[in-house]
């Protein structure tokens, strides 16, 4: 019965883990950048979208698509106010240009955390639930809402698929995480991509954002063990591997919930960060990593 | 490139720069010192981003503008300084100095958080300086003044201490639960902080005796955002209620035990669920759900009670969580002590406090003496301060105990078991 | 010649400095001592991760690991055991150089981000464990100290004044040293430096450890002239890139910038003290504007504006 429990509740928050961590990877796969501001961008987007649903009254399925297009319109501005910036500027020297960016980014995760205490103050929001109730699960009394969220997330990582495997502009996605240069050569316009990657990745992070609070709730104060916890995902499966990150996001949210469950509520995050520590000493390319 | 120009950029960039600083330093200048005739500074230190913290200040601002309104103190007025220390002990510490060395205030309201108010504790010994915190409810507190009287009788304790607040939820649940609901059987659920190693401590000793077995005792790290383990674990006991120590969580576990229906009541102390605001940051899931607190809206425990609450909501657009009521009175008692003392010396200011005698918006506030164990701190019983419980029903605080004063009859939501058909 | 002026200039500068601000408690008030007294602190905080960032070329993502580490281990012994202030802040010192080490020795050989990021995990790793052993560390929320070096606010601002200049004095000088120029090779061109027969990893784990010895003993420090420590002072994240910006801010590779870093930060934190919550949005803010438009800082741009003539 407990084991039964564990799989369906760590599956629930696998699933949401990997839909925020593959957005975390593509960025870095495509673009080189490590984005430290994303637990920011869903923070935005869970609560942009409770105070639509709630407090502008739009509710819960407008509220949600606002928080979506809250989530798709900050990952742009990072792009545009503080990684494309930096990547330019003759100040700096190109060989940290990297550390400047992964400061940059900090630097506007922090002021993304800050604003949004300000307006939100700290405490945890929830967005209702889009299907209220319990239903039986293998036995196991599960809200219907942690079931449809787990759907909603493979549904849009095999969208995320289609588009990376069937579409043109995915393949030029592809292409630009694996050869730049070569992209360039055959005249394609490296910006436009940069631009395309940043606002799937806004999607995808958007909806992790509000699904998340919808499921546990979500405040200001998340947005730290959020970024941890995606790039702690990211570098386990392997910067720039969507597969690798999967498989990743369901080894640490299984890891996450049995500390939970069979040794202590209070040890939670720590397998996960012990697990991180020793990939990254034996074999920082991570489970299924190329670079 | 010559000796001259060479020596030259590097000597302009450092005189720039320290006269910058200089004239930074320069700008932030003192002001002058509070004279006798000035006006009566009370610095309040709350965490404003927290639910329960924001009303600290907020009610202490209320108090200062009522007594300036009403002629300030012998024609002083006075002036409310607030301080953010973002749920910090030694940010707590610098807004502490801050208020003593820059802003010259005569006495500090601090915190509803038990590890900062012992942080500043020590700061209140060391500086001289009246401390009072409305809100945290850690035995320490009081402890240390009795244990070293004269080095830290600047320190009161102007709310419940854990220990009686255990024994208030003991004392409801033995009226209410056993009593009317006949249930036999609790798990305790409390975060791990300073202020519930006591108010554990006490429920593992006086639940028994109010009727309920203590099936388990479980302790989550403040930082949890996923209660679904926890709830598991406490169901698989079959208690009959959960007994709650929670302060610094309170939405998320709330959310999720209505979301995931669990089958037994949350009863107990949970701080957030104090305040008006909570059921709408819930999304109305803490509905049921039961909480000691200072008072309940529409209920006078004193003649004071009612024109607080709705001035404060007046003004807020909130009901004050339970600290807003003691930092309020805290505010009035300090200056009923300068106006008995003659004088804002902090020796003569301690002296004063402890004579307090002052009707307030829960009860009459009277420090116990230095013979009591819990010196400093308010004294607990029937004609003095109590605190009461409430319950949440549609969208309301509704007070159930003392029962003599209740307005409310107890109920629970519907996938709530209950020992037997639902009771009177 | 140009470089024996102008570090003989240096000095002489650090020296009249240090003077002039040991008269400054006969005009200021104990309020703004107390501000200079934090900055002081933070100036050792940010010069320790200048000699590793700058001289080593290792960005430490987490400073507040090391200085964490010795801010917690010397409370965690005065609360717990007792022991003199001394003995605590030697106690805090060193337990930042084990845990350091432990954290980095495995980590140098590695490329790219990856050391950054260990050392961005080994702060969320510290963080956890102070929270998940609350009862010993007092949590998120901290813990308190029974002893402090002083309570008068002109004692402690002497206090904080000497350990900055005795650490200025030392990291400066080490800086300045053959030992720094082979660091500075190392962290410039480590593979030009290892052809000239240098061992490059021994010498950036010396600058580990010297960075980690002194940012624990300054972390230790503070919390004895707070009595208290929190994860929000000592350990947490915008305190980390709040070191690194004061660093940035003052200059990289120069030590001594990085004092001057701190001291604006510190006091442009206080400036804007009555924003509220907003302050260090505002302070995150324009360290953003400086990394993207005066990435070199005051004394960087001083010093090289002068080069490039």
């Amino acid at each position: 019965m407990l084991g039964l429990q564990i799989i369906v509740d760590g599956f629930a928050i696998s699933s949401l883990y990997a839909l925020g961590a593959v957005g975390f990877t593509l960025i870095f796969g495509v673009s080189g950048v490590l984005n430290l501001a994303h637990g920011g961008i869903m923070v935005v987007a869970a609560l942009v979208g409770w105070y639509c649903a709630g407090e502008l009254g739009f509710g819960t399925y407008l509220g949600t698509l606002a928080g979506v297009a809250a989530g798709l319109t900050l990952a742009l501005a990072t792009y545009f106010i503080v990684v494309r910036p930096i990547q330019r500027s003759r100040a700096i020297p190109s060989a940290e240009t990297e550390i400047f960016v992964l400061t940059g980014t900090l630097l506007w995760g922090i002021m993304i955390e800050q604003g949004m205490a300000y307006l939100f103050s700290d405490n945890p929001v929830s967005i209702r639930p889009l299907i209220g109730g319990v239903m039986n699960v293998f036995g196991v009394r599960t809200p219907r809402n942690e079931v449809m969220i787990a759907a909603l997330c493979w549904i849009v990582i095999g969208f995320l698929w289609l588009l990376v495997n069937r579409t043109r502009a995915g393949k030029v996605l592809l292409a630009a995480s694996i050869n730049p240069r070569g992209l360039t050569l055959l005249g394609f316009e490296l910006s436009r991509v940069y631009v395309l990657v940043w606002s799937i990745y806004g999607v995808l992070a958007g909806i992790a954002g509000v699904l998340l609070a919808s499921f546990l709730g979500v405040g200001s104060a998340n947005t730290g063990p959020l970024t941890a916890s995606a790039f702690s995902i990211v570098v386990l499966g392997g910067l720039g591997s969507v597969s690798g990150t999967l498989i990743a996001a369901y080894v640490v949210g299984y890891l996450e919930t049995v500390t939970a469950y069979l040794i202590a509520p209070t040890l939670r995050p720590i397998p996960a960060l012990i697990l991180l520590v020793l990939v990254i000493y034996i074999r920082p390319q991570g489970i299924l990593g190329r670079r | 490139m010559n000796m001259r120009t060479a020596l030259q950029l590097p000597q302009l960039a450092r005189p720039t720069i320290a006269a910058m600083a200089f004239a930074a330093l320069v700008m932030l200048a003192p002001s002058a010192r509070a004279a006798d005739t000035g006006p009566i500074k009370i610095g309040v230190i709350g965490e404003q981003s927290a639910i329960a913290g924001a009303s600290l200040t907020k009610a202490a601002q209320l108090a200062g503008d009522e007594i300036n309104a009403a002629g300030g103190l012998n024609g002083r007025k006075v002036e409310i300084i607030t301080y953010d220390d973002h749920s910090s002990a030694a940010e707590a510490v610098r807004a502490f100095q801050r208020a003593v060395h820059q802003d010259h205030v005569v006495a500090v309201i601090g915190s509803y958080i038990s590890e900062v108010a012992l942080a500043l504790e020590p700061w209140s010994a060391r500086l001289h300086m009246p401390f009072i915190t409305p809100g945290a409810a850690s035995t320490d507190i009081s402890k240390h003044v009795h244990d070293e009287y004269e080095k830290y009788k600047y320190t009161f304790h102007g709310w419940l201490t854990s220990a009686f607040i255990a024994q208030s939820i003991c004392d409801f649940e033995h009226d209410v639960m056993v009593g009317k609901f006949h249930m036999k059987t609790t798990v305790i659920m409390s975060e791990d902080a300073a202020w519930t190693t006591p108010l554990d401590a006490r429920y593992l000793e006086c639940l028994p005796k109010a009727g309920l077995q203590v099936l388990d005792h479980i302790r989550f790290n403040p930082d949890t955002t996923d209660f679904t383990p926890i709830f598991n674990r406490i169901e698989a006991k079959h208690p009959d209620v959960i007994t709650t120590g929670i302060s610094h969580v309170g939405v998320q576990p709330t959310v999720q035990w209505h979301d995931q229906q669990v089958p037994i009541a949350m009863v107990g102390q949970s701080s957030q669920a104090t305040t008006s605001s909570f059921w709408k940051d819930t999304n109305g899931a803490t509905e049921g759900v039961v909480t000691a607190t200072g008072a309940a809206p529409g209920v006078a425990i004193t003649p004071k009670t009612l024109p607080f609450t709705e001035a404060y909501v007046k003004r807020f657009g909130v009901s004050p969580a339970y600290c807003g009521y003691s930092s309020y009175d805290d505010v009035y008692v300090i200056v009923d002590a300068i106006k008995r003392a003659g004088s804002t010396d902090p020796d003569k200011l301690v002296a004063a406090m402890e004579q307090t005698n002052y009707v307030g918006t829960i009860g009459t506030v009277k420090f116990y003496g230095r013979n009591d164990l819990y010196t400093h701190a308010i004294e607990y019983g029937p004609g003095l301060i109590t605190g009461v419980v409430i319950q949440w029903q549609d969208g309301k605080q509704r007070q159930i105990w003392p029962e003599n004063a209740a307005d409310a009859v107890v109920k629970f939501p519907a996938f709530v078991k209950l020992p037997r058909a639902s009771a009177k | 010649m140009r470089s024996l002026s102008r570090s003989r200039l240096l000095w002489g500068a650090i020296l009249l400095c240090a003077a002039a601000a040991a008269l400054l408690p006969w005009w200021l008030s104990a309020y703004i001592l107390g501000i200079l007294t934090v900055a002081y602190y933070f100036g050792v905080f940010a010069m320790a991760w200048d000699l590793l960032f700058g001289f080593a070329g290792e960005v430490n993502f987490g400073p507040t690991f090391l200085i964490g580490l010795g801010a917690y281990g010397a409370a965690i012994l005065d609360a717990n055991f007792g022991q003199p202030i001394v003995v605590c802040v030697i106690a805090g010192a060193l337990v930042a150089l084990v845990g350091g080490l432990l954290l980095v020795l495995p980590a140098l050989r590695l490329r790219g981000p990856y050391f950054g990021l260990v050392t961005l995990v080994a702060v969320l790793l510290l963080q956890n464990f102070i929270v998940i052993f609350a009862h010993i560390t007092g949590g998120e929320i901290g813990m308190t100290v029974p002893d402090v070096l002083s309570a008068d606010a002109n004692a402690n601002y002497w206090y904080a004044l000497a350990f900055l200049f005795v650490c200025t004095v030392i990291l400066f000088g080490l800086s300045r040293s053959a030992v720094g120029l082979i660091l500075q090779a190392s962290g410039q061109d480590a593979i030009a430096a290892q052809a000239l027969g240098f061992n490059v990893t021994k010498h950036k784990v010396a600058a580990f450890c010297v960075s980690a010895v002194f940012s624990g003993m300054a972390g230790a420090m503070l919390v004895f002239y707070e009595g208290a420590a929190s994860v929000d002072t000592v350990i947490s994240l915008s305190i980390a890139v709040q070191v690194i910006i004061a660093a940035v801010l003052g200059g990289r590779r120069t030590i001594i910038g990085a004092v001057l870093g701190s001291i604006f930060l510190i006091l442009a934190n206080e400036f804007l003290r009555p924003l509220g919550q907003l302050n260090t949005f505002v302070v995150a803010a324009g360290a953003l504007a400086v990394i993207l438009f005066f990435p070199d800082g005051f004394l960087g741009y001083a010093l090289r504006g002068r080069q490039r003539e």
